[in-house]
C-alpha cells in the first residue's frame, strides 16, 4: 500500500452542507485567483470525505487573509490575535479532546509573530491540524516579507532586513512535530488527500500549502510552483525521521518542492476525557483531597 | 495567654530571620505556625519577606502569635527575635553574618527575647541587655552537626529551643505527634533523632536560664485545644480551592513571583477535580490556552503578576469582544518593568482597569483577605459566566503569601453548587434559532458549546454583526458596541457590591482602602480610637464598573478621604476623585514593605493635623548592613 495519498486522486465531490452558516460565495473578500481558493474547495472535499458535519468541526483561524476562510465554510469559528491559532487550538483540545479542531493560519501569523506557538505545538502534540496558507507575503497588510518570503529567489547577499527563508517543515521536525507534509493549493484534489491523512493522525499534524498570492508575490506564482513541485516518491517512507530530513536534502538539491506526507510518526499519548463543563458535572466536590494538607 | 510577660499581654510576634534556603526560615515558620495551630492558637504570618535570588540573602518572616484571631499583624515590632544566621561573612569580614540582628534588633521591644545561633562564636549583645532584653545563645548548628551527626536537624533544635522559651509543649506531645506523621513511615529513627534535637534546644535554653538565674523567658503559651479543626494556610491555598469549588477545570500559568505558588497548586490538584493545568511555554500561550478551553465550555482562570500580566494585555480585549469568559489573577509585586519581585506593592490598579485597547467591558475585584481569596473566587466565576468577560481578581504577594489559622469550617460551610449560566441546549438552540451576539436588553448574549447540534458560532475579535460575521457597518458596530457595554449597567444593576464600612463615617475621617491592606487598617482605627481620634475604615473590594451610588454616599458624609494604598500616585485615591468628584488626601508607601499600624497613624497625624495633602512612608535607612545583591 502507498504511504502517499493516491495520485491522482478520485474526484471528491464536496458536500453543499459546507456552505450553509458561511460568508456567501460573492461576498468572499479574496483577490480572484489567490491560492487561498483552492484550500478552501480542498477543505471542504477533506471533510466531505472524513463524514464531518459542521457543527463537529472547530475552525481556528489566524490573522490575515487567509484566517478569514473561516467565515467561507460552515462550522463553528474563531478568530482571536495574531500569532494565536495554535495557543488557542491546544486549549480547545485540552478541555474537551473530542473537539476536531482546525487551525487555519498564514506564515506570518504562524512562522513569524506565533512561530513560539507553532514550535511548541509541535512538542505538545494536540490531535490539531494546522494548515498554513504559505504565500511568502502578509497580504493583508499590502505585501510585507514573511519568514518564507525570498523562496527560489537567486539572491547572492542577504542582510537582518532581508534574510533568506527558513524552512517551516524542517523547524517542525527539529520540534518534535509528528506528521509533517505539504501541499499545492493549484491542485486541490491532492491538498485534500493531504488534509485527509493530517486529520486522521492522531497528533499534530503541519501541513505547509503552498498557496500562491497573485496580487503581491509576482515571483512564486502558480506557474513557478507547478515547475517546482513534485510529489513526494511512493517510495519514501514518512515513519523514518531520517527519511523524512534526506527527503528534504535531496529535493532541495534538486530545487524542488516535496508535496505529500514527509513525515508521520504517532507519538505514545496519555489520554484525557473533557474535563467537567455542566452543573451536573461541577456538583458535589470534594474539598478533602486539598484541606488535609493544611492540618 | 503570655503570662507575666515583659512583652505584649494581647498579641506576641515572633521574627524568625536567617539566610535564605540555608538557614530554614520557611521550615521553622512553617513548623511553629503549624504546631501553634494545632494547639488552638491563632497564627499569622503576613509579612513574609524574601529575595528573588534563591540562595545567600537575607530572608525574615514575622508570625504573630495569639489567643484570638490577630485583626492584623501590627507594628515592626517583634517580641522575639530567633536569628539563624551562624556564620562570618567572608565578603566583609567587618560584618559577620548577622542580618537579622543587625536589621531587626532595633525594632526587637524592650524586655524582649533574642534567640541567636551562636555555632561560629557569641556576639556584643550588651545594647539588648541594657533594655532588658534576654539573650539565649544557642549552638544550633554545633549541636546538629557534631553531636548529632545530622546538619539538616539545626531546624529542629531551633525548634525546640522556641518552645521551651514560650514555655510550650514542655512534653513535646504536640511535636511527637507531628514528627511522627511525617517521618513514621521513614523509620523510628527519624522521628527520635529529631525529638532528640529538639530535647537538645530546650537543654541549651534552660542552661543559660540556670546560668543567669532567670526563671523563664517571661512569655508561656497556654495550648487551647480547638473545638474544632483549625487549618493552617497561604492566601494562595484559600484562592486555589475557591477556584477549584467555583468549577475552574482549566488552568493555565507560567511562572512568575508571587503567582507560581498558585500554578503549582493546580498542577497539584486539578487534575483530581478532572481538570487540567498546563505551565504555558510563555505567558500569551497560557491566556490563549484558556481563552481555547473557555470556548470549549471550562471554567478557566489564569493567574500571573505585573510583567506577566502587560505580556497577556492584547488578550484581555479579545476575551471582552469575543465574550468569552476568563477569571484573570493578578497577583502584584512591586513594579514597573521587572521592579522588586518578591516585594508587595498595589501598583498595578490603573493598568487592569484600562489595560489592552478599546473600549471593553471588564469587572475588576480585589480580595481584602485570604478568606475572601476563597468567597470572592467563587463570585469571579460566577460574574465571568454570567457576563462572558474577562473578570480580573487583584491580589498581591502579602495575599498570595499570608499564611493563618483559619478554621476548616470556614471553607465545608461555604461549598456551593455551581450554576452554569448562559449556556444553551440543543433544544433551546433548534427551538429559538441562535445568534451569537443576539443584540439583547441585558447586553448578554447566551452561547453554545461546540460540537452542539444547531449551535454552530462564528466567534471573533473582530467587530461582527449578531452572527459573528465580519462587519464595520456604523450601525451594526454602534449595536454591537453598545451591547457589549451594557453589560456593565446590569452588573451595576444586579451584582455590584458596596465597600466594607466599619464605624459610622458620617463626620469622621474615613481611612479608604483596597486589597491586603484591610487587616492593618483595621487596627489602625482601633488604635486612632484610643488617642481619642475617631475614624471610620471604607474598604473597596468591587472596583470597576465603580459603584459609584453604591461608594459615594458614605464617603460624602465623611470630614475626610484618607486613601491608604502601596503604591507611589495613589491610585484608587485618582479613581475616587474621578469618579466621586471628591477630594482625597493619601497615606502611599511603596518600598517594598507591608503598612505597619504606626505608618497609617503617623499618615492620618500628619493629615488631620498638620493638613499634609499626600504623606508617604518610609522605614529608616539600615545602614549598618550590606545591601544584597538580588537577581530578577
Amino acid at each position: 500500500m502507498s504511504t502517499q495519498p493516491a495520485q491522482p486522486s478520485a474526484k471528491i465531490a464536496a458536500s453543499k452542507i459546507w456552505e450553509e452558516n458561511a460568508v456567501p460565495r460573492h461576498r468572499i473578500q479574496w483577490c480572484p485567483g489567490c491560492g487561498d481558493f483552492g484550500v478552501l474547495n480542498a477543505l471542504k472535499m477533506a471533510l466531505t470525505k472524513l463524514e464531518l458535519l459542521p457543527h463537529e468541526v472547530f475552525l481556528i483561524g489566524g490573522i490575515g487573509c487567509s484566517g478569514q476562510i473561516r467565515n467561507y465554510l460552515n462550522g463553528n469559528g474563531f478568530h482571536g490575535t495574531h500569532g494565536g491559532p495554535m495557543a488557542y487550538a491546544v486549549g480547545v483540545k485540552m478541555a474537551n479532546p473530542n473537539q476536531r479542531v482546525v487551525a487555519l493560519a498564514g506564515d506570518g501569523d504562524t512562522f513569524a509573530i506565533g512561530v513560539e506557538n507553532f514550535v511548541h505545538a509541535c512538542r505538545r502534540d494536540p490531535q490539531v491540524t494546522l494548515i498554513v496558507m504559505d504565500n511568502g507575503v502578509y497580504g493583508l497588510t499590502t505585501g510585507q516579507r514573511s519568514p518564507t518570503a525570498g523562496l527560489g529567489q537567486d539572491i547572492t547577499e542577504w542582510s537582518e532586513e532581508f534574510p533568506p527563508p527558513f524552512s517551516s517543515l524542517r523547524l517542525a521536525l527539529a520540534s518534535g512535530a509528528t506528521f509533517v507534509a505539504q501541499s499545492f493549493s493549484g491542485d486541490p484534489r491532492h491538498a485534500a488527500d493531504v488534509y485527509v491523512a493530517a486529520m486522521e493522525h492522531p497528533g499534530f499534524a503541519f501541513v505547509n500549502d503552498f498557496s500562491p498570492c497573485v496580487t503581491y508575490n509576482k515571483f512564486n506564482t502558480y506557474e513557478w510552483f507547478k515547475s517546482h513541485v513534485e510529489h513526494v516518491p511512493d517510495s519514501h517512507d514518512p515513519a523514518d525521521p531520517r527519511a523524512a530530513w534526506e527527503l528534504l536534502a535531496d529535493f532541495d538539491r534538486r530545487e524542488r518542492l516535496p508535496l505529500g506526507v514527509i513525515y508521520r510518526g504517532p507519538r505514545k499519548r496519555k489520554t484525557f476525557k473533557p474535563v467537567p463543563i455542566h452543573t451536573e458535572e461541577l456538583a458535589k466536590i470534594d474539598l478533602e483531597p486539598m484541606l488535609k494538607s493544611f492540618r | 495567654m503570655a503570662k507575666g510577660s515583659a512583652v505584649s499581654s494581647r498579641q506576641l510576634k515572633i521574627l524568625v530571620g536567617g539566610v535564605q534556603l540555608r538557614d530554614g526560615v520557611g521550615t521553622v515558620v512553617d513548623l511553629v505556625g503549624r504546631i501553634l495551630t494545632r494547639a488552638g492558637l491563632h497564627v499569622l504570618a503576613n509579612e513574609r519577606n524574601y529575595a528573588s535570588t534563591i540562595y545567600g540573602a537575607h530572608q525574615f518572616d514575622p508570625l504573630v502569635v495569639a489567643a484570638e484571631p490577630p485583626v492584623s499583624h501590627g507594628d515592626n515590632v517583634s517580641d522575639i527575635l530567633v536569628a539563624l544566621e551562624y556564620d562570618a561573612n567572608p565578603d566583609v569580614p567587618g560584618q559577620p553574618n548577622r542580618d537579622t540582628i543587625i536589621r531587626h534588633g532595633q525594632y526587637l521591644a524592650d524586655g524582649g527575647v533574642l534567640l541567636y545561633d551562636s555555632s561560629t562564636g557569641t556576639v556584643p549583645t550588651d545594647d539588648f541587655e541594657a533594655r532588658g532584653v534576654k539573650v539565649f545563645p544557642l549552638p544550633a548548628r554545633q549541636i546538629a552537626l557534631r553531636e548529632l551527626k545530622r546538619e539538616i536537624v539545626k531546624n529542629m533544635v531551633v525548634s525546640g529551643a522556641l518552645f521551651r522559651l514560650l514555655e510550650f509543649d514542655m512534653d513535646q506531645a504536640y511535636l511527637t505527634a507531628y514528627l511522627e506523621e511525617r517521618f513514621l513511615r521513614k523509620g523510628r529513627e527519624l522521628v527520635d533523632l529529631n525529638l532528640t534535637a529538639a530535647r537538645r534546644g530546650r537543654e541549651a535554653v534552660e542552661g543559660v536560664l540556670k546560668e543567669r538565674g532567670w526563671e523563664g523567658a517571661g512569655i508561656r503559651l497556654e495550648p487551647n485545644p480547638p473545638k474544632e479543626t483549625m487549618l493552617w494556610m497561604t492566601g494562595t491555598d484559600a484562592l486555589g480551592m475557591g477556584a477549584i469549588q467555583a468549577g475552574c477545570r482549566f488552568y493555565a500559568g507560567y511562572p512568575i513571583t508571587p503567582a507560581s505558588p498558585l500554578l503549582e497548586f493546580m498542577d497539584r490538584y486539578l487534575q483530581q477535580y478532572g481538570g487540567r493545568s498546563l505551565q504555558g511555554q510563555n505567558e500569551r500561550e497560557s491566556i490563549r490556552a484558556a481563552i481555547g478551553a473557555s470556548m470549549a465550555g471550562a471554567r478557566v482562570m489564569v493567574a500571573s503578576s505585573g510583567p506577566g500580566i502587560s505580556l497577556k494585555v492584547e488578550e484581555f480585549g479579545l476575551a471582552g469582544t469575543a465574550e468569552i469568559p476568563i477569571v484573570v489573577v493578578d497577583s502584584m509585586r512591586a513594579g514597573p518593568s521587572t521592579g522588586m519581585p518578591t516585594k508587595t506593592e498595589q501598583a498595578d490598579l490603573r493598568m487592569i482597569l484600562g489595560a489592552g485597547h478599546g473600549d471593553f467591558p471588564r469587572i475588576v475585584l480585589a480580595p481584602s483577605t485570604l478568606e475572601e481569596c476563597y468567597t470572592m473566587a467563587l463570585e469571579a466565576f460566577h460574574l465571568a459566566d454570567k457576563y462572558q468577560c474577562p473578570v480580573f481578581f487583584l491580589t498581591d504577594l502579602t495575599l498570595a503569601e499570608v499564611r493563618k489559622t483559619v478554621p476548616e469550617r470556614f471553607f465545608t460551610d461555604r461549598t456551593v453548587t455551581v450554576q452554569r449560566e448562559g449556556i444553551l441546549s440543543e433544544e433551546e438552540l433548534r427551538r429559538d434559532g441562535f445568534k451569537r451576539y443576539k443584540i439583547t436588553d441585558s447586553g448578554i448574549s447566551p452561547r453554545s458549546l461546540p460540537g452542539t447540534p444547531g449551535g454552530i458560532f462564528k466567534v471573533s475579535g473582530t467587530e461582527h454583526d449578531e452572527f459573528g460575521f465580519v462587519t464595520t457597518e456604523p450601525p451594526r458596530r454602534k449595536a454591537m458596541m453598545e451591547k457589549r457595554m451594557r453589560k456593565l449597567e446590569t452588573y451595576l444593576r444586579e451584582d455590584a457590591q458596596g465597600p466594607q464600612v466599619y464605624g459610622e463615617p458620617a463626620g469622621v475621617p474615613l481611612l479608604l482602602g483596597w486589597g491586603s491592606t484591610k487587616p492593618v487598617l483595621l487596627s489602625a482605627r482601633t488604635a486612632l480610637a484610643a488617642e481619642g481620634i475617631e475614624a471610620a475604615v471604607v474598604h473597596i473590594t468591587h472596583l470597576w464598573p465603580f459603584p459609584v451610588d453604591l461608594i459615594k454616599p458614605a464617603l460624602e458624609r465623611a470630614s475626610a478621604l484618607i486613601v491608604c494604598e502601596q503604591n507611589f500616585t495613589g491610585q484608587l485615591a485618582d479613581l475616587i476623585q474621578e469618579q466621586c468628584l471628591l477630594p482625597t488626601r493619601r497615606v502611599l508607601k511603596y518600598n517594598g514593605r507591608v503598612f505597619y499600624v504606626s505608618d497609617i497613624i503617623h499618615g492620618v497625624r500628619e493629615i488631620l493635623l498638620k493638613g499634609a495633602a499626600a504623606v508617604r512612608i518610609g522605614e529608616p535607612e539600615q545602614v549598618e548592613a550590606v545591601e544584597a545583591h538580588e537577581g530578577d
